[in-house]
């Protein structure tokens, strides 16, 4: 079986680990909880008949206390990038590690997944900005990790994309 | 191996191996638990493990390790904490490290179980302190969003109101009339008194303030609330071609009471029917209805509209800064504040496209069991009522460029000073501002802070930049509700020479004009002196021995500094300073008083024991009255200092009668 190896990259706290709970196990839980370290999880899914097996690398969100280190992406298939709609600076974040994985290992296929729509009402997002980026051939998509809504369609969307 | 084993000891919980090439790693001691648990085939097997299969993270780790092996580093190869998963499904934190030990290759895999643990608490501490500084920065800027609301879209209505009024009191009107006029400025005053009390309330404390709305049970009809917006805006909606109306199906006579406050329950309908009115095309409708919902009550305002934008949800329409992409609301601020206070309320808001065309925004808010409205307390005493007569400052003729894309504002503004002899060119925005001062030569520019394109700063620094190594310097005021004294100083390094606060009247506008230090009317000007506003220059020049130069140069420094020190005092006044306000109203006092100005000394002498006292609630209404004894001062001043020895000689022998000095004059 084919096998793909992603990267779920993004500021702390913007919801991957929670993302991949959702994906993997179907369970999401209110308690932030921080990523020291990384966790790999593995999934198989059924893109246009080819069934790929998706191994997650749930890196801890990068901050002033961890920064990331870039041998992980080594041998990635494509990567998750994550921010948080009610927290602006997480998208400049995405935006600035989507500059970076492009440099340290050149351009990959990524999606931008905006998690927490479930309060897309408290979220504070420019709207411009996110259509400059979709005018710049970013995929985006919103989700909520919480209710489960763009998840699915985030993960597939990206090995659409890893597969060609 | 005897010194891998004493540098790793066995009950450390090492797991140690020797790389034998091709990704195959021999154990060179027993292997821990926590290894068994995790790779429990690979943790009973006896020869070499291919560890880079057992684990991703290991895999990509080991190609870093083979190198650091290669490369005879002398420094070890360490990882950073990956987890792993037990059989049983438990999280145990693995570390892996690559040496040279004896010439040997090892690979040491030991699980940091106590040590992660407090790293991770220690991380997890430090980011929720950050999600809470992040949520705290959030929460202010909200109270400042709040503020903003209510200091500009408040204020701009009154802007006009005032100027709207002083306007119709200029007309022939006749003495039933003035006596609505009358009422209607006591109404607007009463309202900028009541939006300065709100404005206090939210920045002294906007959760307790927002609190106190439902704690005290407040109660407000939910129609007649819906109606007095509409009849407020009801000139806006016919200027437009627009009807507004209620809905044919509501209950007319009965009570619609809901937990609310009045004057913030208007300003939701104010603005959910501004919204529709930017959104209907001239000739249709907007309708205004209510229901009944069992425990809450439900309004909504209905427009014929295109509907709601299709790439935006509904209930990002309520988000902070959203806009519309035609003909959106001026900060995207309207909407926000409706659906925060209808949830302060304990309701909810949303909004719909309708089946045939437009859109609906709806709130629902719970039923009060209060049948009777609670209606917001007049924050003004009776007292009050009595409005004084301002007189309009006689200063010459000015080239005046107005900016402000309040549409309304602009085209009264423009009226009045059209009106008191200016020349003046209207700009809608900043930028048009700016095009306009590069085509024509002003004396003064008006300019709105917030307009769309560039601020009013932005032109200032523009204007000021483009003023650079000419004579001529236009004189800047600025138009705006932030009039604290943070705004004063940013507005300064803009380039500004003063500020007019908003909602301004007619006589702010002429008093700020006749700072501009080339505002003083021409000689043909009539001079005003009256006794009753100052010494006549007659007695001002017996004061000063005869010596009008010396009088000159001290009407010059007067009229020079005073703009400084009525400034200074609204600000010691803002700021509540007891202290500084008693030491500038005593020196202004004796100022005053050189020119025989007694009902100005005794405002600044009432000022001074306020002071003194410490007790500035009066402040505020003295510091009024004494503005316009110094404007009446200042016009008088100006009249004299204009005035030849002939001109004096003959309106002093008319108004004055024969002078007690004339003869030290003629000397």
């Amino acid at each position: 079986m084919l096998q793909k190896k992603v990267c779920m990259l993004g500021s702390f706290a913007v919801g991957k680990t929670s993302l991949v709970r959702q994906f993997v196990e179907s369970i999401y839980s209110d308690v932030y909880q921080t990523t020291v370290g990384v966790k790999i999880d593995k999934k198989n899914v059924n893109v246009g008949e080819k069934e790929t097996t998706l191994v997650l690398w749930d890196i801890y969100g990068e901050d002033d206390y961890q920064k990331m280190r870039w041998t992980y992406l080594r041998g990635a298939s494509g990567y998750l990038l994550v921010a948080d709609g009610t927290r602006k600076a997480t998208l400049e974040k995405a935006v600035s590690l989507e500059e970076r994985v492009r440099k340290e290992v050149g351009a990959i296929p990524f999606v931008l997944v905006i998690n927490k729509s479930d309060l897309i009402r408290d979220w504070e997002l420019d709207p411009a900005l996110e259509s400059q980026l979709a005018a710049q051939g970013w995929s985006i998509l919103h989700a909520s990790a919480k209710t489960g809504e763009g998840v699915e369609e985030s993960f597939s969307l990206l090995t659409r994309k890893m597969l060609g | 191996m005897p010194d891998v084993l004493q540098e790793f000891p066995m009950e450390m919980g090492f797991a140690l191996f020797e790389y034998c090439g091709d990704g195959n790693f021999l154990p060179i001691a027993q292997l821990p638990d926590w290894f068994s648990e995790i790779w429990a085939g690979a943790g009973n097997a006896s020869g070499p493990i291919p560890l880079s299969q057992q684990s991703p993270f290991l895999e990509n780790f080991l190609l870093e390790a083979e190198e650091f092996w290669n490369s005879h580093a002398s420094a070890a190869c360490q990882s950073e904490t990956w987890i792993e998963k037990s059989v049983s499904g438990r999280e145990i934190p693995v570390q892996a490290k690559a040496l040279f030990l004896g010439g040997k290759r090892i690979l040491v895999l030991f699980s940091p179980d106590s040590q992660f643990r407090e790293q991770v608490r220690i991380l997890q501490t430090a980011r929720n302190a950050l999600l809470d500084h992040e949520r705290l920065a959030r929460e202010i800027q909200k109270k400042e969003i709040l503020l903003h609301c209510i200091v500009h879209d408040l204020s701009q209505p009154l802007s006009v109101m005032h100027v709207a009024m002083d306007s119709l009191s200029q007309e022939s009107i006749s003495e039933r009339s003035k006596q609505f006029l009358t009422l209607g400025k006591h109404a607007s005053d009463q309202q900028e008194t009541m939006i300065r009390q709100i404005l206090q309330a939210f920045s002294d404390d906007l959760r307790a303030s927002l609190d106190a709305g439902t704690e005290g049970n407040s109660s407000s009809d939910l129609l007649e609330c819906a109606r007095k917006s509409m009849i407020s805006l009801g000139l806006t909606f016919d200027a437009k071609g627009v009807r507004v109306a209620v809905s044919p199906s509501v209950d007319l006579k009965a009570k619609w009471p809901v937990v609310a406050e009045d004057s913030r329950l208007q300003r939701i309908f104010s603005n959910l029917l501004e919204n529709a009115l930017r959104y209907t095309p001239a000739g249709r409708r907007v309708t205004i209805g209510v229901e009944d919902e069992g425990d809450f009550l439900k309004a909504y305002v209905d427009d014929e509209g295109p509907g709601l934008p299709q790439d935006l949800r509904p209930e990002q329409i309520f988000g902070l800064f959203m806009k519309g992409k035609q003909g959106g609301g001026k900060a995207g601020l309207g909407l926000y504040f409706c659906r925060i206070t209808v949830e302060r309320w304990g309701g909810s808001i949303g909004c719909v496209t309708l089946p045939v065309k437009g859109s609906r925004f709806w709130f629902r808010l719970p039923r009060s069991a209060d049948n009777m409205a609670t209606h917001a307390p007049n924050a003004r005493d009776a007292s009050d009522l009595t409005g004084t007569k301002r007189k309009p400052i006689p200063i010459r003729p000015l080239r005046i460029l107005l900016a402000d894309d309040q549409e309304d504002i602009r085209t009264l503004t423009a009226y009045q000073l059209k009106r008191s002899g200016h020349k003046v060119v209207v700009a809608r925005d900043g930028i048009h501002a700016l095009k306009a001062f590069h085509s024509a030569s002003f004396d003064v520019a008006l300019l709105d802070q917030e307009m769309p394109g560039m601020t009013g700063d932005e032109v200032a620094r523009a204007i000021r930049t483009a003023e650079q190594g000419k004579k001529k310097r236009v004189f800047l005021v600025a138009s705006t509700g932030n009039t604290t004294s943070e705004d004063a100083g940013r507005l300064k390094q803009a380039g500004f020479d003063e500020v007019l606060g908003k909602p301004f009247r007619l006589e702010d506008l002429n008093l700020i004009l006749s700072y501009f230090p080339g505002a003083e009317p021409a000689v043909k000007t009539p001079a005003p002196p009256s006794p009753q506003e100052g010494a006549t220059l007659a007695e001002l020049t017996a004061r000063v021995g005869g010596d009008e130069k010396l009088l000159k140069r001290m009407i010059h420094t007067f009229l020079r500094d005073i703009p400084k020190r009525v400034t200074g005092i609204a600000s010691v006044i803002r700021r509540k300073d007891p202290e500084a306000l008693a030491s500038l109203a005593h020196a202004l006092k004796g100022s005053v008083s050189i020119f025989g100005a007694e009902t100005a000394r005794k405002r600044c002498q009432e000022l001074q024991e306020l002071g003194r006292s410490g007790e500035l609630s009066a402040a505020v209404e003295i510091f009024g009255a004494l503005k316009e004894e110094i404007a009446k001062l200042q016009a008088n001043l100006r009249g004299y200092a204009n005035q030849t020895p002939a001109r004096l000689k003959s309106s002093h022998a008319k108004r004055q009668g024969p002078p007690r000095n004339r003869g030290k004059r003629r000397r």
